[in-house]
C-alpha cells in the first residue's frame, strides 16, 4: 500500500481515463477526491467502487473550466481536509473542428478547461501540499505534438498544457513536489467509442506496434508510477503511452509488404 | 420574468437567434441548430441562473425544448419547498 495515508484529486474522474486513475490510486491506499461535471451517477458508481477497495472517496462536482467552481472545490478541500497530496489534471473536453472553422467560443472553453484549470489548480493545490511535498500529473495526448484530424484545439491546448508542466515542475521542486505528464495515444474508452467509427478503431489497433489499442489502465499504471517514490527524479516530463505508434512512422501503409 | 423566459433569453443568447423562434415543441439540435457546445453552456447557464444541478443522464432525456424548460421549473420549484 504505497499511497496508504495519501489523499488525492483526480479532476474528471467519474468515468472513462480518469475513473481507472482514481481506482487504481485508491487500490494502493489513497483516498480519493472524486471531481466530475455533468455525470453525477457516473461519479457516485466510481466513489462507490473506490469505497470498496477500503479507502475513502468524496464526491465533489466542480467545472473546472469555472474559475469561481474551481476555487469552491478546493474551498472544500482545504477546510475538510487542509492538505492534498496528489494532484491528478485529468478532466478535458473540446470541440472537434478543423483550424478554420475554430471560434472564440470553442477556443476558450477548450482551452479553460484542458490548460488553464491545471495552472488554476496547481495553484491551490500547490499551497495544500506546502511543507510536505507532493505529486501532480496531466493527462495529454499525442495531438500536442502530432497533428490529428479535427483535434486541432484541443491539441493546442495539451500542448499548453505539456509547457505548463514543464513550468511547474521547476518552480514547485524546491518544494518537494513533481510535476509530470503522461500523453497517451487513442484510448480504448465509452466515449472513443461513441465518438469514432469501428473502422477508424481497427485502423489505429492496426498502427498500433504492441498489437492492441490502449486502455485506461494502461495510462493509470504510468500516472501510479509517476505518484511513487520511484519516480522523484522524473521532473517536467511528459510520458507517452502509445504503444509505440509515434515512433512507427508509416506502419501501417507498409504491413502488406512486409 | 417566467421561468421559461429566462431559459429563453439565456438559451438566445448563446446560439445567437432571436428567442421568438424558441418553441416548447421545437428541438434545439434540429430546430435551431444548437450544436453540442451550445447546448452544454446553455444548460450550465441555466444551473448557474438558478442555482440547480442538471446531470447529463437527465439531459438526454429531453425530447424537446418544453421538456427542458419543465425540468427546470420543477428543480425551482422543489428548491423552493425545502
Ligand atoms: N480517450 C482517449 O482516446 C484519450 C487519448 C489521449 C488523452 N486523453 C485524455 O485523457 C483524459 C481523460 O479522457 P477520457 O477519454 O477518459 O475522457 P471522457 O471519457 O470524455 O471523460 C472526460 C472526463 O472529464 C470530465 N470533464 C469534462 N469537462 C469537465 C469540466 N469542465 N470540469 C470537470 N470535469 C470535466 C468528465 O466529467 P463528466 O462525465 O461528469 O462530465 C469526464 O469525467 C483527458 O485529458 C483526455 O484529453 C484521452
Amino acid at each position: 500500500m504505497p499511497l496508504k495515508g495519501k489523499l488525492t484529486l483526480v479532476t474528471g474522474s467519474g468515468r472513462g481515463i480518469g475513473r481507472a486513475i482514481a481506482l487504481k490510486l485508491a487500490s494502493q491506499g489513497s483516498d480519493i477526491i472524486v471531481n466530475f461535471f455533468r455525470r453525477r451517477e457516473a461519479a457516485e458508481k466510481t466513489a462507490k467502487d473506490i469505497e470498496a477497495l477500503g479507502v475513502k472517496a468524496e464526491v465533489i462536482r466542480a467545472n473546472v473550466g469555472d474559475p469561481a467552481k474551481l476555487d469552491e472545490m478546493f474551498d472544500t478541500i482545504a477546510t475538510k481536509f487542509g492538505h492534498l497530496d496528489i494532484l491528478i489534471n485529468n478532466a478535458a473536453s473540446g470541440v472537434g473542428r478543423s483550424v478554420l472553422d475554430v471560434d472564440i467560443k470553442a477556443w476558450d472553453w477548450t482551452m479553460n478547461i484542458n490548460a488553464r484549470a491545471f495552472l488554476l489548480c496547481a495553484q491551490r493545490a500547490a499551497k495544500l501540499m506546502e511543507g510536505r511535498g507532493g505529486k501532480m500529473v496531466s493527462i495529454t495526448s499525442l495531438g500536442s505534438s502530432f497533428v490529428l484530424p479535427t483535434y486541432a484545439v484541443v491539441g493546442i491546448s495539451k500542448a499548453a498544457l505539456e509547457a505548463l508542466t514543464r513550468y511547474l515542475a521547476i518552480e514547485l521542486a524546491p518544494k518537494g513536489i513533481c510535476v509530470n505528464a503522461v500523453a497517451a495515444s487513442a484510448v480504448e474508452t465509452e466515449a472513443l467509442k461513441f465518438y469514432i467509427r469501428e473502422g477508424l478503431m481497427k485502423d489505429i489497433r492496426q498502427a498500433t506496434p504492441a498489437g492492441r489499442m490502449v486502455i485506461p489502465e494502461d495510462v493509470a499504471n504510468v500516472v501510479a508510477f509517476l505518484c511513487s517514490e520511484e519516480a522523484f527524479m522524473i521532473r517536467g516530463q511528459t510520458i507517452i503511452v502509445d504503444g509505440g505508434t509515434s515512433v512507427a512512422l508509416f506502419m501501417a501503409a507498409g504491413k502488406e509488404e512486409r | 420574468m417566467s421561468v421559461e423566459e429566462e431559459i429563453k433569453e439565456i438559451v438566445a443568447g448563446i446560439v445567437h437567434v432571436d428567442k421568438s423562434i424558441l418553441t416548447r415543441e421545437g428541438s434545439l439540435r434540429k430546430d435551431i441548430k444548437a450544436d453540442s457546445l451550445d447546448i452544454v453552456q446553455a444548460l450550465v447557464a441555466v444551473e448557474d441562473k438558478f442555482d440547480i444541478e442538471i446531470p447529463d443522464e437527465e439531459a438526454q432525456k429531453f425530447q424537446n425544448f418544453g421538456d427542458f424548460v419543465d425540468y427546470v421549473e420543477r428543480r425551482v420549484a422543489e428548491k423552493e419547498k425545502v
